[in-house]
């Protein structure tokens, strides 16, 4: 029996990516959703910013959920 | 005569052990997962312990392939024999309580193939082992997993702090903080998913040895459902280690780099055992917490520290092995011998647990032993990584700290 060097290779790049992944849009979120709130406190419209920081804070949720989802035998 | 009987009598003997291996497996890990949100205040101790039980059971139920790596991959199933299996999980706990009086920190995933390695190769031979699928599944992930969960957290921790550069501190503190409450319940469900199906796939291995279930298959639903139950409620009887951290003041590494590593060790260990790896979840977290500290520029990283949790690593695989193999030799006597195992079993646990009280274990040397592996920064104080990661069984201070706890 061989080593099986595709699944390790596969378990390092799905890992990194999707933390990297993750981490752009958490992070990318926070930054909007501050931002938002510093421009509420001066009085102007952040509607836009908002959206969009609460957007990418669900695309991080989603892209989670996609990733159990892609684990779960039960699903496919 | 009264063969069956006997073998009845190990199988249930087997699967208990193998539930209580399980219930010290999540009494000793999730607390650590979630000891980073609650330090923080993202998450109430009492909301923070009974969501890491509930997500570590949940985490059991997704799937099965380290079990079935286990059941049927390690081993040729043919040679197997129950007291085998026995006499491997008791090599396993003693090792492990060993390690345990010693300070070492030792991974219980390891002791637990370890042993098992050793009993079946004095009790079946080399020729019972697959090599191969062990050096394939267990060694070289050993290797690469914590490696790629460190490279990930390291990456995410940079990006995570150039991304936010000219946020406020708060802002991004608060937000972080919730994060890092999300990745721990994350590493909680990880942590269910991947150390939930070591049991279920031993339990399944004792099953298949015994005749009542067919080789090649996988865990049966009570099997993981008990193991899940087993992982949760440890996980929620360790909880008071919460307490415990916060009560010694210990702060975390910052959120952003929490939120970094739980998001990698989660990543790392889910892809992982979606493959089949039996990894050890300490290893793996232990990995995205240097790498949280590598991506931080004024982070100060304890490389002595982890060194010597490398030279603990290596020792455990052949130290279980050879523990589960002097096992092997009584249990391959009968009836007689499985139960001078048992009786060993409870004996070691007994002296062990008699040779720590002089040490007087309480919640001061406990966190003391406790090793540095990331400063924060020089003034704040620092994340504190627990030596002996998933090693087995503190069950005397789990039940002072409750007794104090409840007075």
């Amino acid at each position: 029996m061989k080593i099986d060097w595709a699944a390790l290779g596969i378990v390092a790049v799905v890992s990194i990516t999707a933390t990297v992944l993750f981490m752009i849009l958490l992070a990318t979120s926070i930054r909007l959703l501050s931002a938002a709130r510093v421009k509420t406190n001066q009085g102007q419209s952040a509607t836009v910013t908002l959206s969009l920081g609460y957007s990418l804070l669900g695309l991080a949720a989603l892209l989670v959920l996609f990733c159990i989802y892609l684990i779960v035998p039960q699903f496919h | 005569m009264g063969s069956d009987v006997t073998e009845l009598f190990v199988v249930i003997a087997v699967v208990m052990v193998a539930l209580i291996f399980d219930f010290t497996n999540g009494f000793h890990d999730s607390a650590n997962a979630m000891a980073g949100p609650v330090a923080t205040g993202a998450l109430r101790p009492r909301t923070a312990v009974i969501l890491a039980a509930v997500l570590n059971l949940v985490g059991a139920c997704l799937s099965t392939e380290v079990a079935k790596t286990i059941s049927g991959g390690f081993f040729d199933e043919e040679l197997i024999t129950v007291s085998i299996i026995l006499a491997g999980l008791v090599g396993a706990i003693i090792w492990n309580l060993l390690t345990w009086l010693l300070g070492l920190p030792s991974s219980s995933s390891h002791a637990l193939f370890g042993g098992l390695i050793g009993a079946v190769i004095v009790g079946a031979g080399f020729a019972s082992v697959h090599g191969w699928v062990i050096v394939s599944k267990v060694l070289l992930p050993a290797i690469v997993a914590p490696l790629v969960a460190g490279i990930g957290a390291a990456l995410a921790t940079m990006l995570a702090y150039r991304i936010t550069r000219r946020t406020p501190s708060g802002h991004s503190n608060t937000g972080f903080k919730y994060g890092q409450a999300f990745t721990a319940s994350l590493v909680a469900l990880a942590h269910g998913t991947s150390d939930g199906q070591k049991t279920m796939g031993v339990i399944t291995l004792v099953l298949i040895a015994a005749n009542l279930q067919p080789p090649d298959t996988g865990p049966q639903p009570w099997v993981i459902l008990s193991a899940g139950i087993a992982i949760g409620l440890g996980t929620y009887s360790g909880g008071w280690r919460i307490m415990r951290m916060l009560g010694k003041g210990v702060v975390e590494i910052e959120t952003p780099q929490g939120a970094a590593s739980g998001a990698a060790s989660t990543a790392t260990i889910l892809s992982s055992a979606h493959l089949g790896f039996g990894l050890s979840t300490t290893h793996v977290a232990t990995g995205s917490i240097l790498g949280s500290g590598v991506g931080r520029r004024d982070a100060e990283v304890r490389w002595g520290v982890a060194r010597k949790m490398v030279f603990a690593w290596l020792l455990t695989l052949p130290g279980s092995g050879l523990v589960g193999g002097a096992a092997g030799l009584l249990a391959n006597r009968g009836l007689a011998g499985v139960i001078a195992l048992l009786v060993l079993l409870a004996g070691t646990c007994l002296v062990i647990w008699a040779f720590s009280r002089p040490n007087k274990i309480s919640r001061h040397n406990v966190t003391d032993s406790r090793e540095v592996l990331v400063l924060a920064s020089p003034r704040q104080a620092e994340y504190v990584n627990d030596p002996r990661g998933d090693a087995v069984t503190k069950p005397k201070k789990n039940k002072k700290h409750k007794a104090k706890s409840a007075a």
